[in-house]
């Protein structure tokens, strides 16, 4: 069927980021992050990791993107019974692209209620990325685990993070949407301060 | 800038931001393909690019990357869709405002999976509103479309 040469695009594609460059990627030197500063950076990381802007769409093999967040009141599944498949892009029901098309023209904030749009095809995380609801300690063991965080170090998280625009989206929401609290380069800044000393988590 | 709908080249004049759906309908004088809310809330503007369903209110001209197909070009009076030959047999429409949009998505889903489930109808459909309540006859009438184009 058509659908599963989607699905073999789709997870092709996930490999496929943008250009991105728009954050410095520098480590702090080796030794000079103490556990107890890391530790704080990763509380940090999980204020951004368990956001709305972030984790609504960290969901499980559920595949149903969330509505959370101050906009929304109380949680709920995205709207419209939408269901993104085990492709993660809803290309079994309905493509996240239908409605959250590719944007390649910045028009500044988006009316609210409106899909969030990058130049980017929108998409789930994958599935082992499942932090909605998740606790901190969770997170932390999920993002440290290269089986879990799609075999990356955290110089290569960092990266990640500056090459995915949806990423990038959830700093700049527009549409009466909250953003995701510091900046990305904050964040970056402690995903690297978390990697340079030892990435602990709490239950270490 | 140049965009081809219905297999028909047209090159339009305006801002790269304006969506599709103001194309199609001011520029082009495809009115078949509706205006409800504006912002990808109910799916009365569903059209093809590339096949894929897209809510043409989202999508900015200056980005459109695709042949677009609108009601208009998937079927005509002597050669129904296999659809719209299936909404007139099962009589979905009340109103009628929605039935464009609702077309296309069925479309677009039977193109990709022609044995849909009810859950499959049903979470595939539900992005696109019919305030008649006419569902359960757009469910019948996916039903049988679904059957034809097996058939086909």
């Amino acid at each position: 069927m058509k659908y599963l040469m989607i699905l073999a695009a789709s997870l092709i594609g996930t490999q496929a980021f943008a250009a991105g460059e728009t954050v410095e990627i520098n480590p702090p030197a080796e030794g000079s992050i103490s556990t107890e500063d890391a530790l704080a950076a990763w509380d940090r990381i999980y204020e951004v990791a368990s956001h709305p802007r972030c984790s609504n769409c960290h969901v499980g093999p559920s595949n149903l993107p969330m509505w959370s967040g101050p906009s929304y009141g109380k949680a709920r599944p995205h709207g419209m019974n939408i269901n993104a498949g085990e492709s993660r892009v809803g290309a079994e029901f309905v493509q996240c692209s239908t409605c959250h098309a590719y944007r390649e023209i910045a028009t500044g904030d988006r009316l609210e209620h409106s899909a969030p749009q990058v130049a980017m095809d929108w998409r789930l995380a994958p599935v082992e990325a499942e932090w909605f609801g998740k606790s901190s300690v969770e997170v932390c063991n999920q993002l440290r685990n290269p089986e879990l965080n799609g075999d990356r170090d955290y110089l290569a998280i960092a990266s990640h993070l500056d090459h995915d625009l949806i990423l990038h989206w959830a700093w700049n929401p527009g549409a009466g949407r909250e953003p995701a609290p510091y900046s990305l380069q904050e964040h970056v800044n402690d995903v690297l301060a978390w990697g340079v000393g030892g990435m602990p988590c709490a239950n270490d | 800038m140049k965009l081809t709908v219905n297999g028909t080249e047209h090159e339009v004049e305006v801002d790269p931001n304006m969506p599709l759906l103001w194309v199609l309908r001011d520029e082009i004088g495809l009115t078949g393909t509706k205006y409800g809310c504006g912002i990808a809330q109910c799916g009365a503007c569903t059209v093809h690019v590339d096949g894929q369903a897209v809510r043409s209110c989202q999508v900015a001209i200056g980005d459109l990357n695709g042949d677009v197909t609108t009601i208009e070009g998937i079927g005509n009076p002597e050669t129904l869709h296999a659809v719209q030959e299936s909404w007139v047999e099962h009589q979905v429409a009340q109103c009628g405002y929605c039935q464009s949009g609702q077309i296309m998505q069925a479309a677009s889903m039977l193109e990709f999976n022609p044995d849909p489930s009810d859950d499959v109808i049903d979470a595939v459909m539900s992005g696109n509103l019919c305030r008649c309540g006419t569902y359960p006859r757009i469910r019948a009438a996916v039903k049988t479309a679904a059957a034809k184009i097996r058939e086909a």
